[in-house]
């Protein structure tokens, strides 16, 4: 290599860095598309799967070192070729797997499993090409190692970037193909002086593929248990408009048969109008309503939402995750004076703004209406007003969503957020939150349990006296009031229940077969939950209910969260094993991904020992070493994100905050360490500084995030940078210090250490979220910091 | 024969040969008939008895005993109501997917349904979201007079063909808007909604009789949670929800 001239070696780290910056955006490209084809935990767990194409191309340099060392200056552009050819075209011919396959058949049709296996072959082949490019080019010059990873992360960092702004302007299909762009570049970049003859054939058909898949894409495939698609099944439905964005795609949908009213009385009789929906991602988002000023009436008068409404007329109105604005329009129809409409999918406002506005009134520009592009915690921390009435987005869908959405955060529901919210209220304020009825019954007795526990830390000792709920065939309302509600109020609620045929569930002076005069159930504990729920004994129901019911925490901001694994065999008892993954199947899914990634990357780790020797060197150093490096570093980037959607108040703004910044502060830090003199002790060093510094942070940084949060949002982002880059910095020293290390002990195990990384690296996006559930983000932080503790406790197994 | 000339009868033997040829083909044709009748007979056997265990162990064991109800489910046969890669599976305790987005129920939930409305012989029943076609045979099979309204045209298609070529010739398929029902022959006995939206469409509580009963599934296409029963008494209208399990009610662990 000392041959190897600077300008050689320079346009090498430059391929590294176009090769990294093409994995990272085809990565995030690929979630996104299939998010929008399947589910979103769907295209988690192919992606899981295929990102140990890292670690099985540790393990083949590893088994063959030799081999490819001797042919690099031909593999290293035929392998980017390659990931070009192949990140380009696998989105197509995986269409003949998924024209045929669904993630929601998974637990229904065994054929679907090995559609599934092919599935996750196929997409991990350009990572896999990839990865065994950045791996050989690291065997290959291991003594430049910290440039070299710092090359890897600083493309790493630009692909997250890449990836956001292409996002916003191509379409889904055509985003693969795009990101293969850099990958091609990083090929050219390195082409030899000879064996072209192979080489230029391979280049030209990649490109030939890449340009094709850009002009002419594939169709993308939805699956026909989406929203999006089963609306589109409608006779004469259609896209009316649609919108790219790093948020998600935004299609609006239009059909003759498409009407929305959730949980409508039974004592409406007029036409339920047609409407153009909205749909994100494929998911339903909400519906257009066309408002009127003139309007003395409105859909939402015949829903249990309207309860507030049946008790006052408020006057001042905060509308959290307003959607399309039916509340906004609700409420400005019950004659609300000033409306703040916080929705945080600007993509979606955008929308609405340019092209429905007329069709909606011009309701969002409306004098009394103020919309806000915030997560609601985060316009909550920086808003200093109080408000008469206080609306939550409804929870769950009507029928259920099989669990799909189990593990989405939702921040604007933990008692944290409630509690924030009654901060907010005026003295006689309401706060006020919808859900679907369900059953087993989950939603409705989390939320009342919610609500209680925001009562009790508000110092209220009864809590029944601010508590009104009612109930129709399909939904139920919750309203906590500040102040206890009047013989009035009450009066009130049991007259709006009689005139739309609901009844009430939670009011103050509650009679005997009140509950069950219009809406009969079969299975009436619910009822006796309830009143337990307010009764001192919730602790007790909260441990033997056999879902979880325990109010979400900004901790485990899981509200829609309810397995609970010890139930299992009960539920199974109950409802037959075939129906239980549907009740929650975004866990399912994520258990399932965790064990299959275990199981490959646990083969992938023993494989090279068969070639590289079980007992020779040290190899639970190395284990022990790389291990602790890959679950760490993942950990730390999926607890970040976290704890910075609330800070920065978007969640797609935050998880590129933080994974750029790590990525790029770590290159830095990794660039840095190859200047530094190397000695035995030092990896374990920086290991044990970074396990410290994260204990540290694990403790520190959310009240600093607290109390800074009130910020502008300059000041916000420069105290992101600040605090992203003393951890990320430290955390690029350990990985390039100690491959040097190794390398000085034993060379041939790099490869091997290197896909030990990789391996783990993926189990712990899992791991991450099962940790979140199980036990909260803090614990994945000081599990993080553990991760850590291992790898500097390495020194004592050498 | 007329025309038939002396030349003709003549020339006779000489077509022995081909005829003789001919003999093998025929009696394996026979042969072939014979067997296939006797396979499509054996075959027919096997479904009539998976038809029988699933009424014994997934309907009769979970409390349905209406005599029409059983009957029905014992006579109509679900193997050819499912795509055929389902047909092994046809008589599985679960729901199948049938394209579109759309499921065939699983047994224990459409003998449930028919159940709840009670259909009796000469009642108009109004179905909304005819599917494969499956719901509406067994209504049918009770001798009730079906009406059902697919809004997928394509499935409405095929299920009318199914159901024509089954002999159900007492249901009438319409493809359209389930929302606007079927005014044309209202009010109805009963109305059974295989395809729950999110609200119950007013046209259709006043094209049911009063008195009469209406019954929604609530739950994901894979996993119905609930039965929702609507029963329409004068101006006041009533629901019941009802779970399809046979462990009902829901308890805690023990």
């Amino acid at each position: 290599m000392n041959q190897t001239s600077a300008a050689a070696l320079n346009r090498l780290h430059l391929s590294v860095a176009l090769l990294s910056i093409a994995i990272i955006a085809f990565q995030l490209v690929l979630i996104h598309v299939l998010s929008i084809t399947q589910w979103h935990y769907f295209a988690y767990m192919v992606i899981s799967v295929a990102l140990l194409g890292f670690g099985a191309a540790g393990t083949l340099i590893a088994l063959a070192r030799g081999w490819f060392l001797e042919r690099s200056s031909f593999l290293l552009p035929l392998l980017m070729f390659g990931s070009a050819a192949a990140m380009a075209t696998v989105v197509g011919i995986t269409q003949a797997v998924f024209g045929g396959f669904d993630s929601l058949l998974l637990f229904v049709d065994p054929s679907q499993v090995w559609r599934l296996l092919l599935a996750n072959l196929l997409f991990s082949t350009p990572f896999f090409l990839g990865a065994l490019a950045i791996g050989l080019i690291f065997v290959q010059h291991v003594d430049q190692i910290g440039t070299f990873y710092f090359a890897n992360l600083l493309g790493s960092g630009l692909g997250g970037i890449v990836a956001i702004i292409i996002l916003g302007l191509l379409s889904p299909q055509q985003l693969p193909a795009v990101t293969a762009v850099f990958s091609l570049a990083a090929g050219f970049l390195i082409l030899p002086n000879r064996r072209l003859r192979w080489l230029i054939p391979a280049a030209f058909l990649a490109c030939a593929l890449t340009a094709f898949n850009i002009v002419r894409p594939v169709y993308l495939s939805i699956s026909e248990y989406k929203d999006l698609q089963r609306t589109l099944n409608l006779p004469d439905a259609g896209i009316v408009a649609q919108r790219n964005s790093p948020y998600g795609l935004v299609q609006v949908v239009s059909a003759p048969a498409l009407r929305h009213a959730p949980g409508i009385s039974l004592t409406y009789s007029r036409e339920i109008p047609v409407r153009e929906a909205v749909f994100s991602n494929g998911n339903w988002f909400g519906a257009i309503s066309e408002w009127s000023a003139a309007n003395t009436e409105h859909l939402l008068d015949y829903t249990t939402g309207a309860l507030p409404y049946a008790m006052a007329t408020p006057n001042d109105v905060l509308v959290l995750r307003a959607g399309t604005g039916m509340d906004v329009s609700h409420a400005l129809t019950r004659g609300a004076r000033r409306i703040v409409a916080v929705e945080p999918h600007s993509t979606v406002l955008d929308l609405l703004d340019e092209q429905y506005s007329k069709t909606m009134g011009g309701l969002f520009r409306h004098p009394a209406v103020t919309v806000v592009p915030l997560e609601p915690r985060t316009y909550l921390a920086t808003d200093s007003s109080h408000y008469d009435l206080i609306i939550l987005p409804m929870v769950g869908v009507f029928g259920g969503t099989a669990g799909l959405f189990a593990l989405q955060e939702q921040n604007t529901f933990t008692r944290e957020a409630l509690s924030e919210m009654w901060r907010h209220l005026t003295p006689d304020g309401i706060l006020c939150a919808s859900a679907w009825l369900d059953y087993p019954a989950r939603n409705p007795l989390r939320l009342a349990a919610t609500m209680v526990e925001t009562l009790a830390e508000a110092g209220i000792d009864n809590p029944a006296a601010h508590l009104a709920a009612v109930r129709s065939w399909g939904t139920i309302t919750f309203c906590v009031k500040r102040s206890p509600f009047t013989p009035v109020e009450i009066r009130n609620v049991r007259e709006f229940c009689r005139q739309m045929l609901f009844d009430p569930v939670l009011l103050p002076d509650l009679k005997p077969g009140e509950r069950e005069h219009y809406n009969l159930l079969e299975d009436r504990s619910i009822f006796t939950y309830m009143d337990q729920i307010l009764s001192p004994a919730r602790q007790e129901l909260y441990k033997t209910y056999d879902f979880r019911l325990q109010p979400a925490t900004d901790n485990r901001p899981f509200f829609s969260q309810f397995l609970r694994w010890q139930s299992l065999p009960h539920l199974i008892r109950l409802f037959g094993e075939r129906a239980v993954p549907f009740i929650e199947m975004g866990y399912f899914i994520v258990i399932i991904t965790f064990f299959q990634t275990a199981a490959a990357a646990l083969v992938l780790i023993i494989l090279p020992l068969f070639r590289l020797g079980w007992r020779s060197g040290n190899r639970l150093w190395t284990l022990m070493y790389f291990s602790g490096l890959g679950v760490g570093f993942m950990l730390v980037e999926i607890v970040l994100i976290h704890c910075f959607v609330l800070y920065l108040g978007h969640p797609v703004y935050a998880a590129a905050a933080v994974i750029c910044a790590m990525l790029i502060f770590s290159g830095i830090g990794s660039y840095t360490s190859s200047c530094m003199p190397i000695h035995e002790a030092t990896p374990y060093r920086a290991a044990g500084l970074v396990a410290l510094m994260l204990l540290l942070y694990a403790f520190l940084l959310p009240p600093i995030l607290q109390h800074t949060i009130t910020f502008s949002m300059g000041w916000k982002i420069i105290f992101t940078m600040v605090l992203l880059a003393l951890p990320s910095f430290a955390m690029g020293f350990p990985f390039p210090l100690g491959l040097q290390l190794l390398a000085r002990r034993s060379e041939a195990d790099v490869p091997w250490a290197w896909g030990i990384n990789g391996c783990l690296s993926v189990l712990s996006t899992a791991l991450a979220t099962i940790i979140a559930v199980e036990a909260g983000f803090a614990a994945v932080f000081l599990l993080a910091s553990a991760a850590y503790v291992i790898a500097a406790l390495a020194e004592f197994w050498t | 024969m007329p025309g038939t000339s002396a030349a003709n009868i003549e020339n006779r033997p000489q077509r022995v040969l081909p005829k003789i040829l001919f003999l093998p083909f025929a009696l394996a044709f026979l042969l072939l008939l014979f067997t296939g009748n006797a396979l499509a007979e054996e075959e027919a056997l096997i479904y009539k008895n998976a038809r029988d265990r699933m009424v014994r162990t997934q309907i009769k064991s979970r409390g349905i005993s209406d005599p029409a109800t059983l009957r029905a489910m014992e006579s109509v046969p679900r193997h050819l109501f499912v795509p055929e890669t389902s047909v092994p599976d046809a008589y599985d305790d679960r729901p199948l997917p049938i394209g579109y987005g759309q499921t065939i129920s699983q047994p224990y939930i459409v003998a449930y349904m028919t159940e709840i409305v009670q259909p009796k012989p000469q009642q108009r029943i109004l179905e909304i979201g005819t599917g494969s076609g499956y719901q509406a045979a067994i209504l049918a099979e009770t001798g009730v007079s079906v009406y059902t309204i697919e809004i997928i045209p394509e499935l409405a298609k095929n299920a009318s063909e199914r159901l024509r070529r089954l002999g159900y010739g007492r249901v009438q398929v319409k493809s359209g808007d389930g929302y606007f029902g079927w005014e044309k022959h209202a009010p109805y006995d009963a109305i059974v909604v295989t395809a729950a939206a999110e609200y119950i469409p007013p046209p259709l509580l006043v094209q049911l009789k009063d008195g009469g009963r209406m019954v929604i599934p609530v739950g994901s296409p894979f996993f119905v949670q609930t039965l929702m029963l609507v029963e329409k008494h004068g101006k006041e209208t009533g629901t019941r929800s009802l779970m399809p399990v046979r462990f009902v009610p829901f308890r805690r662990a023990e």
